[in-house]
């Protein structure tokens, strides 16, 4: 990787060329295109400049092939020298450097509970102010640099006609630093051969069709076809970092550990759309610090619902297989292709945790995103995204009778949607803030799962 | 306003290489303010309410300078290590002038403070000068000329960026400082501009933390609760735009104040000096600085914030005064928000939204602290004192001081 590129992957460019002449030409305004750029703080980093016809850069900062922040920078501020970029590197990676290198007082919280308490605060302050170069006494001694996995990992990719995606993805996937044990494709309820064509052209990759409509299915398919110790899922959508495997697989070596989930980036900001789908909304991003939940966060949370849908994104995460031994399975009436646009992912998370296993956040494992070019579509996804959400804690709360789900969906959401309400006015109706409302009906066509679920025979429970 | 007496708090400077030791809140004393540094330098501040006689332990206090600096003591590490070794070489010759109108003790101590450090004499590049704005005696000569090396001159108009372009005409140095009479500066002062230049050769102007020099009466506290002249220890380069904040940069209350400011003479001359209808003294006594910051920014030229660039200012000490200084603040913001939204039409939409923000965070001032507990707390007078002044600054104030200034101008023409 040079100190300054694009994605630390390679094959992005030419994938990308070839999808970008289906946009119309209102949709990429210099504005609201920003280019995504990785800096390398291992190497001595040369001057940043904005590339033509882009609004700024999304600058992210990587040490050792770990993403430890990022930051904005509009093209009026920049070309920015070497130090003044180290600069900006520092106030943004401090506290995720922090947490890799010390073990307090930079830990993320939880969220829904307050900050962890220092246990030895005067020696946590002398490490502090005693660290020299914390970088290299990153290098050298925090051990940073990826390991060797122990555990067999089968990577698992879930698609649904979009063989050019898929491709792009298998790509990155042949470019991982350690070979997993196997990658299987599972070919959602096809309507074409384009998938089963793509995955014949490259060796060694497994195909499977799982003919029932549903990414919940079609990951029970892989979790029962897989044949690792642990699975790990990405989506189609996404290009993964070389030592991504290597680095969500040592999460496992904790025998409580059920399910990790890993850091999912930008691949590009190239309209307006994905720019707000980073920026504004934040569904993916969940920082730079590592988060561990464990059964005690459930219990302490667990009043007021745990907020499992911040642990991750399904479109990077790895199961452990003795879980699917063990029952666990994707709720088949929910997910896309299903019922809403999320929701499968963090119900099976919630199962896992109220049994007393253990979920991680590890971000030191990153996959890079294509979020959805078009307004129309994140328009669509922020609506099926809150009614999957809705769905999900309504079977949460029928599989596990915790009131917290509730409390969340009667409680929580109405009061978050009317601040919202309020900021709306507030801020003139900006084009965001609409769009998410548009969340609030796909939280009442959500409450419709309820109906379903009483309609039809008890639910089966894990 | 609370009904609690405020006596006087205690400003501590913590040295954080050495372990850390209790602290015990003095006799006569109502809270302790921090400093802590890290590496010789200031790194935050930070004030809490205590009763006389409350012992703060080590863990304690250990546990509130993590979360209050952690991450901005780390963050420097960081940022020493990443830029290598920072060439100082070759940083510009450099005048620091000081404004001052009848204040012969403040300016003592401020030309104390900087002979500290070695900059009176006149030697290394760096000279002091200090322009004695309308004096009504010769108290301030005398104290000038105790300090041999520094250079006085008198600038008759009062005003003080009368005063201001005056120092922009006295001398040549590359880069021009203008520290306020009633600050001192922190050791790490020059240093601190040398990396923030050696940095940004090309920056127009260097900023700085203004921290409280004293904490003795209840004015001075209620002013440093209001947030003061602004603490933020961010390292920033300021640019044409910054994103996320549609306003910038109208407004300029993020980029510092007047007390603690270092600007590239060339561009200072090349936009004109400082606008003589703002911070004229009473009853216009502000804007000036917001002004220039404005100016730079939109002209084009980076302005940095440098987290080492520290001074400690002694805030106004009698409640009332600070009471009328809300109000010129907010005459003077209005003042210069007037003549920005004459002077660039194009910006006028950002303008109309920073008075909208403004307006409401006004408001905020006023209702937060029913809703939730903050750090920082405004008394009701002072909120009402700067939205008054803030509806007389938009009702022709600068029209007025412009010809108040053009009186002036003709009197000692």
């Amino acid at each position: 990787m040079s100190p300054i590129s694009t994605l630390p992957v390679t094959c992005v460019e030419s994938e990308t060329k070839s999808s970008q002449a289906v946009l119309e030409p209102a949709a990429r305004s210099s504005k609201t295109r920003w280019k995504v750029m990785c800096v390398d703080l291992a190497a001595p980093f040369d001057e940043l400049s904005c590339p033509a016809s882009y609004g700024g850069v999304w600058v992210i900062f990587f040490f050792e092939g770990v993403a430890f922040g990022h930051c904005e920078l509009s093209r009026e501020q920049l070309p920015l020298s070497s130090v003044q970029l180290a600069g900006v590197a520092a106030r943004v990676s401090a506290e995720a450097v922090g947490d890799c290198l010390f073990d307090e007082g930079f830990r993320s919280p939880l969220p829904g509970l307050p900050s962890p308490k220092l246990q030895d605060p005067e020696r946590a302050l002398m490490r502090l102010t005693h660290c020299e170069r914390p970088l290299d006494t990153l290098e050298s001694t925090a051990g940073i640099a990826a390991p060797d996995s122990r555990v067999s990992v089968s990577v698992a990719v879930c698609t649904r006609e979009r063989p050019q995606d898929l491709a792009r993805c298998l790509a990155s996937l042949e470019n991982l630093a350690e070979a997993p044990l196997e990658i299987v494709v599972v070919d959602n309820a096809p309507e074409s051969e384009a998938t089963r064509q793509v995955v014949a052209s490259f060796p060694g990759v497994r195909y499977r069709c799982e003919p029932r409509r549903g990414l919940s299915a079609a990951r029970n398919a892989a979790l029962s076809h897989a044949t690792g110790d642990v699975v790990a899922f990405v989506d189609d959508d996404v290009v993964v970092h070389p030592d991504w495997m290597s680095r969500i697989s040592r999460c496992f070596e904790d025998s409580g550990v059920m399910v990790a989930t890993g850091l999912v980036l930008p691949a590009e900001l190239e309209t307006q759309a994905q720019l707000m789908f980073e920026r504004d909304f934040q569904f993916f991003h969940q920082g730079y610090r590592r988060r561990r939940f464990d059964s005690d966060y459930f219990e302490a949370s667990r009043a007021t619902g745990a907020q499992v849908w911040t642990l991750g994104a399904g479109a990077n995460m790895a199961i452990r297989r003795k879980a699917f031994d063990l029952g666990y399975r994707f709720d088949t009436r929910l997910g896309p292709g299903v019922f809403g646009g999320c929701g499968e992912d963090s119900e099976y998370w919630y199962r896992v945790l109220r049994d007393g296993w253990t979920c991680v956040y590890e971000p030191a494992a990153c996959v890079f995103h294509y979020h959805r070019r078009e307004m129309s579509a994140l328009r669509r996804l922020v609506y099926e995204y809150m009614k999957g959400h809705a769905a999900a804690l309504i079977l949460q709360f029928a599989k596990s009778g915790h009131w917290g789900n509730l409390h969340r969906l009667f409680l929580q959401l109405p009061a978050e949607y009317s601040m919202l309400c309020l900021r709306l006015i507030a801020t003139g109706f900006c084009l965001e803030d609409r769009i998410l409302l548009r969340g609030s009906l796909g939280c009442f066509s959500g409450l419709a799962f309820a109906f379903a679920l009483l309609k039809n025979s008890s639910p089966k429970t894990v | 306003m609370w009904t609690k007496t405020e006596k006087r708090y205690q400003i501590v400077q913590i040295d954080l290489r050495h372990p850390l030791e209790q602290v015990t809140v003095p006799q006569g004393a109502s809270g302790i303010a921090f400093v802590p540094r890290s590496n010789g330098r200031p790194v935050g501040f930070f004030m809490e309410e205590h009763p006389e006689g409350t012992v703060i332990r080590p863990r304690d206090l250990a546990v509130k300078l993590f979360q209050w600096c952690g991450r901005q003591i780390l963050a420097e590490k960081i940022y020493d290590e990443l830029r290598w070794r920072l060439d100082c070489a070759g940083f510009p010759q450099l005048d620091i002038s000081i404004c001052t109108h009848g204040r012969p003790d403040a300016l003592k101590r401020c030309l104390q403070s900087l002979d500290d450090l070695g900059l009176t004499g006149a030697i290394g590049g760096t000279r002091v000068i200090v322009v004695d704005n309308a004096p009504n005696d010769d108290r301030t000569a005398q104290v000038v000329h105790s300090f041999p090396g520094v250079k006085y001159v008198v600038e008759p108009k009062p005003g003080l960026d009368f005063a201001r372009n005056r120092a922009i005409q006295e001398g040549s140095a590359d880069l021009l400082a203008f520290l306020d009479d009633d600050v001192i500066v922190d050791a790490c002062w020059l240093q601190g501009l040398r990396e923030a230049w050696a940095a940004n050769p090309d920056a127009a102007a260097f900023t700085g933390p203004i921290l409280p020099y004293e904490l003795e009466t209840r004015a001075q506290i209620a002013f440093e609760r209001m947030g003061g002249f602004g603490k933020n220890f961010d390292r920033v380069r300021f640019g044409r735009a910054l994103p996320r904040i549609p306003t910038y940069p109208v407004g300029a209350g993020m980029f510092g104040a007047g007390a603690n400011m270092v600007f590239r003479r060339s561009v200072l001359k090349q936009l004109g000096g400082f606008d003589d209808a703002l911070d004229t003294g009473a009853p216009l006594a502000g804007g000036g600085d917001l002004d220039i910051f404005y100016r730079v920014v939109q002209a084009g030229y980076p302005l940095v914030r440098e987290p080492a660039l520290v001074v400690y200012h002694q805030h106004r000490r009698e409640y009332a005064k600070l009471r009328h200084q809300m109000w010129t603040w907010g005459l003077g913001t209005m003042a210069y928000i007037t003549k920005s939204w004459r002077a660039d039409p194009a910006d006028r939409p950002k303008i109309r939204r920073w008075l909208l923000w403004w307006a409401s965070y006004q408001l905020s001032k006023i209702l937060v602290p029913f809703l939730r507990r903050t750090q920082e707390r405004w008394p009701w007078d002072m909120v009402l004192a700067e939205m008054c002044g803030a509806v007389i600054g938009l009702w022709g104030e600068y029209d007025r001081s412009l010809a108040r200034v053009e009186k002036v101008r003709r009197q000692f023409a």
